[in-house]
């Protein structure tokens, strides 16, 4: 159990899809050889397969204290990166259309918007992912290697690209499919939660630039912060798979738009735009009273009253958004004597 | 000489995958403080009985080896003969005059499923056959085996000028290959009389030194004082491999290791999705 734990909290009711974050993230981290295909952080349509796809239901995690099988996904699961012939095309004159070698046939958030029915009506939400940074980790637990360690000072899982050999038990155990394999490398790579940026005291390049203001940064054990406020004292994100069984310290509001035909009168759990059941799937049983929480509050707010955690959830400033520790957590005193 | 029982080796093979026990990683030697001070180890390791019987063998071997010329029982070695031959032409696995020196058929154990998270794997290679010769100062080693699917790649090696000044990357292309590979395996330390080292990547006290050879990455020096201690060190060595009509013929040219000495195989199968322990290897064999 490391000191302290960093967490981030995703607001999916503020995600507007637009994948602002998945690129901060990649120009600043997977702009590298062997990195084109890795989208540490990305944005998926939910319902819908994911990136890579159908990583929710291939295996991974924990049962019963054993780590479960899964296959590694493929590069085609992921989505082949693509170039443009714009050489060709557009200087060579071949008169055609430019066009994407080689022909995509799959890519992150493929199926971008398609989302799923509920009776009569679609609905789709977006689902922001990063690696999870899990408190009981099976990717650590994987690797015979033990080149994935949790970080005793702030709980970041990161993997040693020294001690790692490419054997990719950890991308077969992560049940979120959150650690990629560089080939050309022949290392397994993932995200580290920004921390050289959260040393200097800055926030997460993926939360930083999101223009959404979605996201909530702080150690979930230091009472200031939002992210310990969200999760722990007002109880309205959950994680995502719960039973898994990794703990994940990424934690979700789960989406509870307005009843379907706009009734005041309604409930969102008697009208759901949203399939409940969906949401159970995802974030298990305990949404159900998380949107009942949100919504009292709602009504509260609707009525003139004040509610603390749908001002906090606005995240008007930076301030109120994150609180990094740099202070508590930048050089580890065990590693310092 | 007297008479090599394959069957020895053979005979591990159920012992081995009947072993079911839960011996927990941290069990194991650990050499490395800060590989101590990392691990939450949760893994199980079915390698409890395994490892007697490895270490048996072991025992077994090196009795062998000390006991007198015409002494029965268990006798596993290896002869390289000396030859005129050159070294050069030896690094061609293909070559004819690799046929004109003797062979003999190394068994080939399958690891049990390692962790929990394997599935188990068939035993689809059984023995390989090996080749060694002395010529110019080195040992020139050929093995050969079966192995019904090529498992090679060429894989792009990152250009010398940095990722950041150029506009186009090398890009990974697959996420879940493995390729196919051999290695030999030799005490650090060549002098170590009749003991031979841990078979599971040495231990502590008779570190290991590896020559691995990769259908993809190429030939790779590693060494290891014990499991999961395994370290690339960077350096290479001469090393060709062909595969053809279903075999893997793989060429290798190692310093020259004196008579005596203990030496182990191992391959893998990269569409068994080999790597790791996760492979076929025999127990100590002595070079003569």
């Amino acid at each position: 159990m490391s000191r302290h734990q960093y967490a981030m909290v995703m607001d999916l009711n503020k995600c507007l899809g637009c994948q602002t974050c998945t690129m901060a993230c990649k120009k600043l981290w997977t702009d590298r050889d062997g990195t084109e295909y890795m989208y540490w952080n990305n944005v998926e349509t939910r319902p819908g397969m994911g990136y890579p796809r159908q990583w929710d239901a291939i295996g991974g995690g924990w049962k019963d204290g054993n780590l479960q099988p899964s296959p590694i996904p493929s590069i085609d699961d992921y989505g082949r990166p693509f170039e443009y012939d714009y050489e060709q095309r557009l200087f060579e004159g071949k008169g055609k259309p430019v066009m994407p070698t080689p022909d995509p046939i799959s890519g992150p958030n493929w199926d971008e918007d398609v989302g799923g029915m509920n009776g009569d009506d679609n609905f789709y939400f977006y689902l922001p992912r990063i690696c999870n940074h899990c408190t009981n980790p099976a990717c650590l637990a994987a690797c015979p290697r033990q080149a994935i360690y949790k970080r005793e000072e702030d709980g970041i899982v990161v993997l040693d690209q020294e001690r790692c050999q490419g054997y990719r038990y950890c991308v077969a155990a992560c049940p979120y499919k959150k650690i990629y394999f560089n080939e050309i490398m022949d290392k397994s790579e993932k995200c580290i939660f920004c921390y050289p940026r959260l040393e200097k005291g800055q926030v997460n390049a993926c939360a930083a630039q999101c223009p959404g203001r979605l996201r909530f940064v702080g150690l979930l054990d230091d009472p200031e912060s939002p992210v310990h406020k969200i999760v722990l004292v007002h109880k309205v994100a959950l994680p995502l798979f719960p039973e898994k069984g990794t703990q994940p310290n990424v934690f979700y509001v789960p989406p509870f738009n307005p009843p379907k035909r706009g009734n005041y009168g309604k409930s969102i759990l008697e009208d759901p735009r949203l399939p409940l059941e969906y949401l159970i799937y995802l974030f298990g049983p305990e949404v159900k009273d998380v949107i009942q929480r949100l919504e009292a509050e709602l009504v509260r707010a609707q009525a003139g009253g004040r509610s603390e955690i749908l001002q906090l959830l606005i995240g008007r400033d930076a301030e109120t958004r994150y609180r990094i520790r740099p202070d508590l957590v930048q050089i580890n005193p065990i590693n310092k004597a | 000489m007297p008479t090599i029982r394959q069957a020895s080796t053979l005979e591990l093979s159920p012992l081995l995958r009947g072993t079911t026990g839960g011996f927990r990683r941290g069990v194991s030697t650990s050499p490395d403080p800060s590989l101590v001070r990392r691990g939450t180890h949760t893994h199980r390791y079915r390698f409890g009985l395994a490892l007697l019987v490895v270490l048996s063998v072991t025992a077994a071997t090196a009795k062998a080896a000390s006991q007198p010329a015409g002494a029965p029982a268990v006798n596993l070695t290896v002869s390289a003969a000396a030859s005129q031959l050159p070294a050069d032409a030896l690094l061609d696995p293909t070559a004819a005059a690799w046929e004109t020196i003797a062979s003999r058929q190394v068994a080939l154990n399958r690891t049990p499923p390692l962790y929990d998270t394997d599935p188990p794997a068939d035993s689809e290679i059984s023995s390989a056959e090996v080749r060694m010769v002395r010529t110019g100062g080195k040992l020139l080693l050929r093995l050969a085996w079966k192995d019904a699917t090529d498992d090679e790649a060429v894989i792009a090696r990152p250009p010398a000028t940095p990722p950041e000044q150029r506009r186009m990357k090398e890009h990974s292309e697959a996420s879940n290959r493995f390729f196919d590979a051999t290695a030999v395996m030799f005490p650090t330390n060549l002098s170590t009389g009749v003991v031979s080292p841990s078979l599971q990547m040495g231990d502590l006290r008779l570190p290991v030194t590896i020559y691995y050879w990769n259908a993809a990455r190429g030939a790779m020096l590693m060494n290891a004082q014990g499991r999961g201690t395994t370290k690339r060190t960077g350096e290479s060595f001469p090393a060709r491999g062909v595969y053809r009509d279903g075999v893997w013929q793989v060429a290798l040219e190692l310093p020259a290791v004196p008579a005596g000495v203990p030496l182990a195989f191992a391959v893998w199968d990269g569409s068994q999705q080999d790597r790791d322990g996760r492979k076929y290897f025999s127990v100590w064999y002595r070079l003569q």
